[in-house]
């Protein structure tokens, strides 16, 4: 497992360490390496395959791009804003953002890449709408994420905020879905999800003991694969960060699409009980990986040992 | 492979020395990298033309040093030092006390009558452009008891809030379409350092720099509903926003004259950010002070600050 909290600062330079062998582990997976020039979603190539009775095979290894928290690009991409060729601008607002090249600028030493980060994780206008009461809440969850993030406890990042699955197996009947442990900005172990296909209905919420995945029924609407999470438990956030918490009574329902090797996700976020309003994520593209001899490496286990070399409110 | 960091100093000081080591050669490689793909980098453009497509030109190298040294234009090293530097800036809040007057009023031949000591509280938004102020002020003379006040204005909608949020859940709260104060509302955000920078980019070729007495002066026009005013920016000679003046040759729009005076800066937030902002904030219209600040905290960190148009404001007439 691999872990990047935020340290003291004595030991912030350690954050490197932490991501030089995630981005080892994402060549060794068989990904292709990233020029992070941009942050656009990659055009798809090559036919979409079918399984026998007609759906699209999700079936495959989708890290192509490599870990999809890891690394700011990546995390620019997932809150909507898209640094092009040409202009950088929110997807969702719309709103054009001033860039500048990057000739000539300072070279910068850890601790001001790691509060850029922070920065440019947080710019994209896509956020939930809470009801009033709970806006302030939103932002002290944030501000001290340090300590209140359950990913830094080693909790599962759960169910959207694992993103969309690096392995898919696809049977009649069921989808497996394998999230291999993440490093960097979310820490969390192994994780899978056995998802029936077969018609089944969902059990009633109040049979339900809430889960950090929750129970997931899918089914396909035309081509896409659409999944229906009921029953989770309210300790995860559902988001890559932000102090997105939620109630037991949330309801999430994730949308897979394959066009040729690449696979859309959007996981759409309903919670009456703290939401004003549903919230939809940035929609994230997974490269199919083109090495048929790409593993996925084992995560390392998490253990907290981190929190209490803390003495700053800075966090990813 | 799993770094995990033991409690004991010992163990902290290899730390040390170790990372160090991987951040020379991370750093290093990155360089490497930056130099291979600076061709490639130079692509990206500006949402305005002013600074994309004029890299050697005046506005373009005042904007981006006036944006660097505010902490608006950054990059990242992890995994984003190939990306061109951008405009971090999209929520902020700043608490800051001290002294403003009565509305429409400026303390003309200084009558303390009219001042209130403020309590001032200020969540921003640049994308959507937004602002929701509150105050609590107390007259200075005559032991008035405390105004408490929200005014929130989002794009083209304005309005006054019973309670942070109200009219968003049926009885809870009240809110007060206020379209009249659309603009001069609006206008709060775009002459604060980061709006300069960000309108002054969005103003295109339109921008102007100018050297007055030493002195480098932006001048460009804002736009939408703010388009008949004229912004004079006046950087200090660390390329700070000193000073941002004005002007409109519309009537209606006259109290829109302000003067605002910017120093003291530094990161004031208690995550730091590397975002510098003023410390001091004094306004004048015709002269005379109509808001004198000093900071106390201003929160850079991008917070979760949101902006909902309730209903009844959406349906409100505008004005």
């Amino acid at each position: 497992m691999i872990r990047c909290l935020r340290y003291d600062r004595i030991v912030i330079a350690a954050i490197v360490l932490c991501l030089v062998p995630a981005a080892a582990f994402a060549q060794a997976a068989g990904g292709p390496r990233m020029d992070h020039e941009t942050t656009v979603p990659p055009t798809p190539v090559g036919p979409t395959p079918r399984t026998a009775d007609g759906h699209p095979d999700l079936t495959g290894l989708w890290n192509g791009l490599a870990d999809n928290l890891l690394g700011v690009p990546n995390q620019m991409h997932n809150v909507g804003i898209e640094v092009g060729p040409d202009s950088t601008r929110d997807i969702h607002s719309g709103l054009q953002i001033a860039a500048w090249p990057l000739q000539n600028r300072t070279r910068q030493n850890n601790e001001q890449n790691e509060r850029a980060a922070t920065l440019l994780r947080r710019m994209g206008s896509n956020r939930p709408i809470y009801k009033p009461q709970y806006w302030q809440r939103v932002k002290d969850l944030d501000a001290n994420s340090n300590e209140e993030d359950p990913s830094n406890s080693c909790m599962p990042a759960g169910v959207p905020r694992m993103g969309p699955p690096e392995l898919i197996v696809q049977e009649p009947g069921y989808l497996v879905f394998i999230y291999p442990g993440q490093g960097g900005l979310i820490a969390t172990s192994n994780s899978y999800r056995m998802i029936p296909t077969d018609g089944r209905k969902h059990t009633d919420l109040e049979q339900l003991d809430g889960t950090w995945n929750g129970e997931a029924i899918g089914h396909w609407e035309g081509d896409t694969m659409v999944i229906d999470s009921i029953g989770f438990n309210s300790t995860s956030w559902f988001d890559q960060l932000g102090g997105y918490f939620h109630s037991e009574n949330m309801h999430v329902v994730e949308r897979l699409h394959r066009d040729g090797n690449t696979l859309s996700w959007t996981a759409t976020v309903e919670d009456p009980d703290v939401l004003l309003e549903p919230w939809t994520t940035t929609p994230r593209v997974s490269l199919l990986n083109p090495d048929p001899q790409a593993m996925l490496p084992e995560a390392w286990p998490c253990s907290e040992r981190d929190l209490a070399h803390t003495v700053t409110k800075e966090h990813h | 492979m799993q770094f995990k960091l033991k409690q004991t100093h010992a163990f902290a000081t290899a730390t040390i020395v170790i990372a160090a080591f991987a951040v020379v050669s991370f750093q290093t490689a990155g360089a490497q990298g930056n130099d291979a793909k600076a061709n490639a980098g130079a692509k990206a453009k500006t949402a305005g033309a002013a600074a994309a497509n004029a890299n050697t030109s005046d506005v373009a190298k005042t904007l981006k040093v006036a944006a660097e040294t505010l902490g608006l234009a950054r990059w990242s090293g992890v995994g984003g030092q190939h990306l061109p530097e951008v405009d971090v800036v999209s929520t902020m809040e700043f608490w800051a006390s001290g002294t403003t007057y009565g509305s429409g009023q400026s303390s003309k031949d200084g009558d303390p009558s009219l001042a209130f000591k403020t309590e001032y509280h200020a969540a921003l938004g640049y994308n959507p452009p937004a602002v929701r102020l509150e105050m609590t002020r107390t007259p200075v003379q005559g032991g008035g008891a405390p105004q408490h006040t929200l005014q929130v204005v989002r794009e083209k909608y304005a309005w006054n809030e019973s309670e942070i949020g109200a009219g968003l859940i049926p009885g809870k709260g009240t809110a007060t379409p206020e379209m009249a104060a659309v603009r001069s509302r609006l206008l709060q955000l775009w002459i604060l350092p980061y709006g300069v920078i960000k309108a002054a980019v969005a103003a295109d070729d339109k921008t102007k720099v100018t050297t007055e007495n030493g002195a480098t002066v932006l001048t460009f026009p804002l736009s939408g509903l703010l388009a008949d005013v004229m912004v004079r920016a006046t950087l200090d000679s660390e390329n700070e926003v000193a000073k941002v003046e004005t002007r409109t040759d519309n009537p209606a729009l006259r109290d829109l004259i302000t003067e605002t005076e910017y120093s003291g800066y530094a990161d004031h937030g208690e995550i730091l950010t590397d975002v510098k902002s003023p410390g001091h904030i004094l306004q004048k219209q015709s002269g005379h002070p109509v808001m004198d600040l000093q900071v106390k905290m201003w929160d850079a960190n991008n917070p979760y600050l949101v902006f909902p148009v309730p209903d009844n404001v959406k349906k409100s007439p505008a004005s």
